[in-house]
């Protein structure tokens, strides 16, 4: 479903992808986990348009991302929900919802109400808090809207970056059921964490991405069990991580 | 996007992204966690993000065993020494023995790859397997043994035995499933016909051939002989997974797994890659090894690539693999053994390095030896012959020792041995 290959991406001479290639298949969770700095955000801020890639290739679906503007990307079924919800505080929550399934406006008010729907059934909090402003809502239920929010245009393929931040660990436990969920109902996902344990303990695979560069990448159970990962991101035998190789 | 077929190595279509980008997180691994890999890519002028499609791996340098060997113990490690579970040796090009380590998860891959290509030769739980191989071999024996078990077959796990005892066991406890190497199974298919016994008193229906190339008339002339039908594996030592390409149910040349292991085939004189289908040296690079990395490693092994798909699901990568050998290696039952090794341990034995001598493959009562000639000269002879035997002796302890094979030692004029050695004893 998407498949970069080379990609090379930064700010200005501030090179931060280097030579990145990973692939998601449908129906499955990948995750990228990585230190700060490693290159996360940027390589979602590419696939998505919002920066130019310096050189290599991102096809979804067979179609070439590269040179699409970004606002042209959503309506192929790619979309991205940004660390920190950035929902539109001043608005209501169904105003936020009905924004996200702006390409939809073409196949009239039926649908556009049959996705609002979907996305109260799926997040009923959401339902209950339909005409509240959403910068009133708790930080768990900003994530939901932005979910929703992402949802509303029936994507095929939604990125996620870092949906745990800030957030109270049951919530995360709820948020990450929600994105299994999304798995399980044919969506594809792509999810950026630095709350590796939590990320993997969801994904079906996952990549390692270490200082714009992919060093490591296999199945949930393989990262978890591998040394170097508990190590760097699990947070396990942290005190002896520099001593070298004996 | 635009698929640009990569042409070097033949890596179908289907795989080539999952090939491409495990091929980079390797070469990124290893750049960063073993100097010698960094310190070769920057003599060439490389970084890592300079490989961009599987066609730019003739751009990395080779591996070869000396640098295996000069690496010895641990340099070529990817990973800090806790995260190793298991260490393994193997003969090397000097008198320093070739090291690998293994990642538990490393052990895991090793594992369910040898249940793969034992699945694809029928073994399945109702099988009993007894592997017999050599003490140099030994590595393969415990990856047998673990495949097998992953399997749910009963396991006789790796003895040599006498050809008589091996006999006894294959009456008694009727295994059905024989790991061996080729020169193994002819001895015991040998002694059985001498014997003029029958194959109704065993069980065994599947022969798994290892270490060495079966050429087509050993293999019809063993599944007459044994009754069964074979099957050959190719793996190397440096990396022990005896399983790396096998043979599917239609015993159509090799499938590498080639979603571990990215083969290529090069000339091995000037080191360019060949034209698929064209004959040459057998070159590797490890995908998912995590702990010990190999990246552009010449086997040694000759070999081609098969370009026609095979009549099996599968769509891995096919080789066939040519009983000739491209480096200074001697394969004596299986078990790689570098001439300069077996010179050292001949020049250590002596005190001197004898002027002449040849080295090959012979058999003696249908067991495979490694032959030393040497010639005759003054600092070696004495007018006792009990002296001169004592010499040899040494000469033969002292090698085997130190590659684990079985020697004979012969004094021979300067003639013969310019002459060469003989063909091999039938």
């Amino acid at each position: 479903m998407l498949k970069i290959r080379n990609l090379q991406a930064g700010y200005g001479k501030l090179k931060v992808l280097k030579n990145v290639s990973m692939h998601v298949d449908k129906g499955e969770i990948v995750t990228i986990i990585g230190a700060n700095g490693a290159g996360k955000t940027t390589l979602l801020s590419t696939i998505s348009g919002l920066l130019r890639a310096a050189a290599g290739e991102i096809a979804f679906e067979d179609r070439n991302l590269i040179a699409l503007a970004p606002q042209k990307i959503p309506a192929l079924g790619c979309v991205m929900i940004p660390e920190g919800r950035q929902i539109f505080a001043s608005l209501s929550v169904e105003e936020n919802l009905i924004l996200g399934g702006h390409v939809l406006k073409k196949n009239g008010k039926q649908a556009l109400r049959q996705q609002l729907d979907e996305q109260y059934a799926l997040f009923p909090i959401l339902r209950e808090r339909r005409e509240q402003y959403a910068g009133t809502l708790s930080g768990g239920e900003q994530q939901m809207l932005a979910m929703g929010r992402a949802l509303m245009s029936q994507p095929s393929l939604i990125m996620m970056d870092e949906p745990s931040t800030g957030l109270a660990p049951l919530i995360v436990k709820d948020i990450f059921n929600v994105i299994v969920k999304m798995r399980d109902e044919g969506k594809t996902v792509l999810l950026v964490e630095q709350n590796a344990k939590a990320a993997l303990q969801v994904a079906d695979r996952g990549y390692v991405l270490e200082t714009g560069k992919v060093v490591l990448q296999g199945t949930s159970p393989d990262l978890l069990e591998d040394a170097d990962v508990k190590r760097a991101y699990l947070g396990k035998d942290y005190g002896e991580f520099y001593d070298g190789k004996a | 996007m635009t698929e640009k077929p990569d042409q070097t190595v033949c890596v179908p279509e289907l795989r080539t992204q999952l090939v491409l980008e495990r091929f980079q997180s390797t070469l990124n691994r290893a750049y960063r966690n073993v100097p010698f890999y960094q310190k070769r890519l920057r003599e060439q002028g490389l970084d890592p993000s300079d490989i961009q499609s599987l066609d730019d791996v003739v751009r990395l340098p080779f591996l070869t065993r000396q640098h295996l060997s000069a690496n010895y113990p641990y340099d070529l490690f990817a990973v800090p020494l806790r995260d190793i579970v298991r260490i393994h040796t193997a003969p090397g090009t000097s008198s320093n023995p070739t090291v690998s380590g293994y990642t538990r998860q490393d052990l895991q891959i090793w594992t369910n790859m040898v249940a793969t290509a034992l699945e694809n030769a029928g073994v399945g739980p109702e099988d009993i397997l007894q592997i017999s191989l050599d003490p140099g071999l030994a590595n393969w024996g415990r990856d047998y043994k673990s495949g097998a078990e992953t399997i749910g077959a009963s396991v006789i796990p790796n003895t040599l035995l006498s050809i008589d005892k091996q006999l006894m066991v294959m009456r008694d406890y009727k295994p059905s499933v024989l790991v061996t190497t080729p020169s193994y199974a002819r001895q015991v298919a040998v002694r059985l016909a001498h014997m003029e016994r029958k194959t109704t008193a065993f069980r065994l229906k599947t022969l798994i051939l290892v270490g060495e190339p079966a050429d087509t008339d050993l293999r019809r002339f063993l599944e007459h002989a044994l009754n069964v039908d074979c099957w050959q594996h190719y793996g190397l030592s440096e990396i022990p997974g005896p399983a790396l390409a096998y043979e599917c149910e239609n015993h159509s040349c090799l499938h590498v797994n080639d979603e571990h292991f990215l083969p290529e085939i090069i000339d091995p004189v000037t080191g360019a890659p060949v034209p698929a289908g064209m004959d040459g040296e057998l070159v590797l690079t490890t995908l998912t090894t995590r702990a010990f990395p190999l990246i552009r490693f010449r086997t040694g092994d000759r070999a081609r690539i098969v370009t026609a798909p095979c009549t099996c699901d599968c769509r891995l990568v096919r080789i066939e693999w040519l009983t000739e050998r491209t480096d200074q290696l001697v394969c004596i039952r299986g078990v790689k053994v570098h001439q300069q090794q077996i010179m050292t341990a001949v020049e250590n034995a002596l005190g001197f390095k004898p002027q002449d001598s040849c080295l090959f493959e012979n058999r003696y009562d249908e067991k495979t030896y490694l032959e030393i000639w040497i010639a005759v000269e003054d600092a070696f002879f004495s007018d006792e012959i009990k002296m001169l035997e004592m010499r040899m002796q040494r000469v033969r302890d002292q090698v085997q020792e130190d590659t684990g094979v079985p020697v004979v030692v012969r004094l021979k004029e300067r003639a013969t041995i310019a002459a060469g050695p003989p063909s091999i004893n039938g």
